[in-house]
């Protein structure tokens, strides 16, 4: 039975980590250290552990969304709506590079860091995926046009007798290259949904707050 | 304000409290505060609720904590006042019986207009 007990543990820690995501770090720790030891304690305190048991113990011990919010209003951490900044970098990171060569993407990558709504992690994927925003695929495109050329010979007058184009590739070159574009165009607008969803949300207010969990009450 | 609302907040507010008043007389490791609190009926509805609780407390100064060998298990972490909790818990159960008392005497019909 004890694997799956774990599991079980293993979960709700998890979920805990994911809703107490915009706390102060020490402040996280701190609480997800003594959840764990008030489980290791519970467990202990357990003649024969069965799955029932622990199911038991985490239900008494709450959700961990309900912790969450119970520590955001006692610590009185109220993460920030999406402001300015968390808007500007969520369009610039994908379209500022197009707009403003280079640096207008560079803008959205220090808008995305100085804003506190997201993670490290979330942070580097928003930079990494992919660097530059839709300029490298509008780049690429460009590039691919350019790659076109075109021969013809002149008479004498300066008039075109004859022209011909190529376009200096295989079909399945072109496919691939297509595709490829295609991937580069959807990665960034995917990363700016993403980093939209990502983003902490707001905290609810306290009336709110204290009215379901009275109505959640025995 | 709804009566759910009202008496929930009044219960948040009083919790902390009555968590000063569990270490007035002796240190106590969480999991205890927190089994003893939870089977008190009505001032919690999940036990792990109290651990925000108690985060605040030690973050304000009001607690301190220490590690402790346990004889029966890994060590356990013992909460207790510090002097400024001993003086928060002091000047709240002054005011909170002042109120009490008139409350409950317009709760009896002692007061008359």
């Amino acid at each position: 039975m004890r694997p799956a007990a774990d599991r079980l543990v293993d979960d709700y820690l998890r979920r805990l980590d994911s809703e107490l995501r915009d706390l102060p770090r020490a402040r996280r720790r701190e609480l997800r250290q003594e959840i764990a030891e008030h489980i290791d304690e519970a467990r202990d305190g357990l003649a024969a552990e069965s799955e029932a048991d622990v199911r038991n113990l985490l239900e008494r011990l709450g959700e961990p969304a309900e912790i969450a919010a119970e520590a955001r209003e006692r610590l009185g951490v109220h993460p920030r709506r999406a402001g300015f900044i968390e808007v500007a970098a969520i369009v610039l990171l994908p379209v500022g590079g197009v707009v403003i060569p280079v640096l207008g993407w560079i803008a959205g990558v220090i808008l995305l860091w100085v804003s506190e709504a997201w993670t490290v992690r979330d942070k580097l994927i928003g930079t990494l995926v992919v660097p530059g925003g839709l300029l490298v695929p509008v780049y690429l495109a460009l590039a691919a046009g350019d790659s076109t050329s075109c021969s013809g010979s002149f008479d004498a007058a300066g008039r075109v007798i004859s022209r011909s184009c190529s376009d200096g590739g295989s079909g399945l070159w072109h496919a691939l290259a297509g595709i490829g574009i295609v991937a580069l165009v959807l990665a960034p607008l995917i990363t700016a949904v993403y980093l939209g969803r990502r983003m902490r949300r707001p905290a609810a207010p306290t009336a709110l707050t204290s009215a379901r969990r009275a109505a959640s009450a025995p | 304000m709804s009566q759910d609302a009202l008496v929930a907040q009044m219960r948040r507010g009083t919790l902390q409290y009555c968590v000063l008043a569990m270490l007035a007389t002796q240190e106590r490791y969480a999991f205890e505060l927190v089994r003893a609190l939870s089977e008190e009926d009505g001032m919690v509805t999940s036990e792990g609720t109290i651990y925000p609780l108690l985060s605040r407390l030690r973050r304000d100064g009001l607690v301190h904590t220490t590690w402790r060998e346990s004889t029966t298990g890994p060590p356990r972490r013992y909460y207790e006042l510090t002097a400024a909790g001993r003086s928060a818990l002091a000047a709240f159960a002054e005011e909170w019986s002042r109120f009490r008392d008139a409350v409950d005497r317009f709760m009896e019909g002692r007061v008359q207009a």
